[in-house]
């Protein structure tokens, strides 16, 4: 539902993930965490949400 | 709805008479046209204070936490939506169905203020409910019109204007409204490309004062400290900031994701007309096409982000 | 003192030249009623408009200031040394301004201008600035100024107060900041000074008539301020107030604000924000501890500060001029009048 309210926003869904990885799972922390932020990465041109401080 | 006020007082002057609550809460006639104000009467004597028209568009259910007193009943006079909001309270470990007297009113409605306020070019000095002819008047003219007209978006939008828990009824139930579109305002966002939807928010909230006020008129948010108000760590920034001020509503929204009873109060006290709705409504037409879910209307059932279903419909956990 | 005459015809040609030199605020019409707000080259002021709902103090005092910053950039020589922000203080005209609200501006002054202390980011706002009231021919019926010790047609922290003729609008000039704001709008067509001063004290008079609302503040200062901070009617006054702080950001004489630092990445910046006694933080102490940690203790603090506290302490009556603001917005309707004849009206038992 949040990701719905986000997308509702005009706000691009893949920003939000929820994953659930047990403390013995480094590596698939490690493979959740690269596979994130490659999609975020890849929306990087929108700052809706970001705050600019140059003003 | 005028003519349930007296029942409403003889009820609560009996109930005082006899001790059985400590106080009642009601609506106050207000000191301005169109105006009410919440009000706890504790003396039989002063049942003449109470008042119920189409301007008492404050969620009463707001205020049960506050006033109750360390032993003992209270009262508390509750519209539909109002009443769905004690039931969420009462799920919600808030506040016990024993300690509680629900004086129930069928209710018809609550006018929109600035939607009235805009048939004007001047001030408006007085303002009579007959029913359903409303007549407003200003310094310049005198206008009747008919309440149905003039009625709030959630008002019109509203299927469950009979309590749903009460312990007497101050007059017969009203009929249900039943709605062919009970979302049309969500899917005309929702029908925008992504860039209109940013813009639109950005629209909305852009007269945003951080007052407050959405927050603290909702029965809902009673944290006791507010997640904007944090200091250590500070996760909002205090300042007009759009991002900061996004931010407090996205997250407020959500904070009421499946609890939102559409009452209206956020909307009606905002000082500077920002339909706030307009986050929520899009999260009460989730949780009832996601989970079949209206909040407010059964004290049995646990709400759908309380609980987890092997059948939810996200498939975000892998 | 001298009086002018503006012909309405010329009103819009007056304001376009003093843009040249000045940055014109003034009310206008949104979807929230009327705002007073920095005009756009196109856009001229509503001066018949209602009372804005904003009040004129954020013209000197914004909702958020930025005030100092730094970089925490350990390589440049001045890092983590805060400095002042460029401000645009370029002469600016307000205008249309109700002459209450002008007198409120010289309440906020008391804190923000006085022998022990000069905050520069306002004082640099209010020598730039030019007041242009116009007098209220129709008072609302919230508007209680004259019992405020202000009205409609007051000149107090005006630089020039018009009134409106319906074809042109008479202009008397009060300071030095008023005929440079005249000259620069070649508004020179001068009036008889006796004759319009007559004019004036009619139009006062017919405006504060129509005037309804009333305060009595008579007897506050002779009460005793533990008798009034103990009296047992504040939970009555606060039951329904959901502590929004409306009534303190709507206000022209509330001027609170809190000090925020942010960073972000090599940046940081200090930034003011209007704060209000309606919110727990306002009090809220590093320990944890709250002097004033319920509802009933912070609305009894904005009654107190406004009625009592002020008056004791500057000796200029209420800090309040009258203008409705609180008692139109209020969410819940507490009525700052009639919490005032309570005061004034309360005896211990």
């Amino acid at each position: 539902m949040m990701g719905n309210l986000l997308e509702h926003m005009g706000i691009e869904r893949d920003r939000l993930h929820f994953s659930w990885i047990s403390s013995a799972e480094a590596t698939k922390f490690v493979d959740v965490v690269k596979e994130i932020s490659d999609k975020v990465r890849a929306l990087d041109t929108d700052k809706k949400l970001a705050k600019d401080y140059t003003k | 709805m005028d003519t349930c006020i007296e029942k409403i007082r003889t009820i609560c002057a009996d109930l005082l008479a006899k001790g059985e609550v400590q106080k009642v809460i009601g609506f106050a006639e207000g000191s301005i046209p169109m105006a009410s104000r919440p009000i706890a009467v504790t003396s039989k004597d002063d049942v003449e204070k109470l008042v119920f028209n189409a301007t008492c568009g404050l969620n009463l259910a707001n205020y049960v936490s506050e006033a109750l007193p360390k032993d003992g009943k209270i009262a508390v006079t509750a519209k539909g939506c109002d009443s769905r909001n004690l039931v969420t309270h009462m799920v919600e470990n808030q506040v016990s169905r024993d300690r509680l007297y629900i004086i129930g009113i069928p209710c018809t409605g609550m006018v929109d203020k600035r939607k009235i306020a805009a048939l004007f070019e001047d001030e408006i000095t007085d303002f009579i409910e007959e029913g359903d002819t409303l007549t407003i008047v200003s310094p310049q003219k005198k206008e009747k019109v008919s309440k149905t007209d003039v009625l709030r978006h959630n008002c019109r939008m509203c299927t469950h204007r009979n309590p749903v828990v009460f312990d007497v009824m101050a007059a017969e139930p009203v009929e249900e409204q039943s709605l062919d579109q009970p979302f049309a305002d969500v899917d005309q966002i929702a029908a925008m490309d992504p860039e209109t939807r940013w813009a639109h928010f950005q629209e909305l909230t852009k007269n945003c004062i951080r007052c407050y006020a959405c927050r603290n008129a909702c029965p809902l948010c009673y944290c006791p400290t507010c997640f904007v108000d944090e200091s250590s760590p500070q996760w909002v920034g205090k300042g007009q900031d759009k991002t900061d001020i996004n931010t407090f509503h996205f997250l407020r929204a959500f904070h009421c994701a499946g609890r939102c009873t559409d009452c209206g109060a956020c909307v009606e006290v905002c000082p500077m007309g920002i339909n706030v709705r307009d986050f929520t409504r899009k999260l009460n037409k989730d949780a009832l096409e996601l989970f079949g879910w209206e909040a407010g209307l059964d004290m049995e059932k646990r709400p759908p982000l309380d609980v987890y279903s092997p059948d939810d419909p996200d498939d975000f956990i892998k | 003192m001298n009086f002018i005459t503006i012909d309405k015809k010329d009103w819009a040609g007056g304001i376009d030249k003093s843009r040249k030199t000045y940055r014109v605020f003034g009310p206008v019409q949104d979807e929230n009623g009327c705002q007073l707000k920095p005009l756009a080259p196109d856009v001229y002021p509503l001066m018949d408009a209602g009372v804005t709902v904003m009040s004129p103090k954020s013209v000197l005092f914004p909702q958020t200031e930025k005030m100092l910053t730094a970089t925490l950039d350990e390589s440049s020589e001045d890092h983590h040394i805060m400095k002042p922000v460029e401000k645009d203080n370029t002469p600016r005209v307000v205008l249309g301004i109700r002459p209450y609200d002008a007198r409120a501006i010289q309440m906020v002054k008391l804190n923000f201008d006085n022998p022990d202390y000069q905050d520069p980011y306002w004082c640099e706002a209010y020598d730039a600035t030019t007041f242009v009231g116009l007098g209220i021919n129709r008072p609302d019926s919230c508007d209680f100024s004259t019992s405020a010790g202000t009205g409609p047609f007051s000149e107090e922290g005006l630089d020039v107060l018009m009134a409106d003729l319906d074809d042109r609008y008479l202009a008397k000039i009060l300071t030095e900041k008023g005929e440079t704001w005249a000259e620069a709008c070649g508004f020179d067509t001068s009036a008889d000074a006796a004759e319009s001063q007559a004019l004036f004290d009619i139009l006062r008079k017919e405006a504060e008539k129509n005037i309804t609302a009333s305060v009595d503040t008579d007897r506050l200062s002779e009460k005793s301020i533990l008798d009034l901070y103990e009296a047992p009617f504040w939970d009555d006054v606060a039951f329904s107030c959901i502590n929004c702080g409306t009534c303190t950001f709507v206000c022209p004489t509330c001027w609170c604000f809190d000090i925020q630092d942010e960073t972000k990445h090599k940046t940081a910046t200090r930034f003011r924000n209007w704060d209000t006694c309606m919110s727990p933080l306002f009090t809220h102490h590093a320990s944890g501890h709250n002097p004033r940690g319920s509802k009933v203790q912070r609305v009894r603090q904005r009654f107190m500060h406004k009625l009592k506290y002020f008056v004791d302490k500057y000796d200029q009556g209420i800090m309040c001029v009258g203008c409705g603001r609180c008692v139109a917005s209020c969410p819940v309707n507490i009525d700052i009048r009639e919490v005032c004849k309570t005061m004034n009206n309360y005896e211990k038992e």
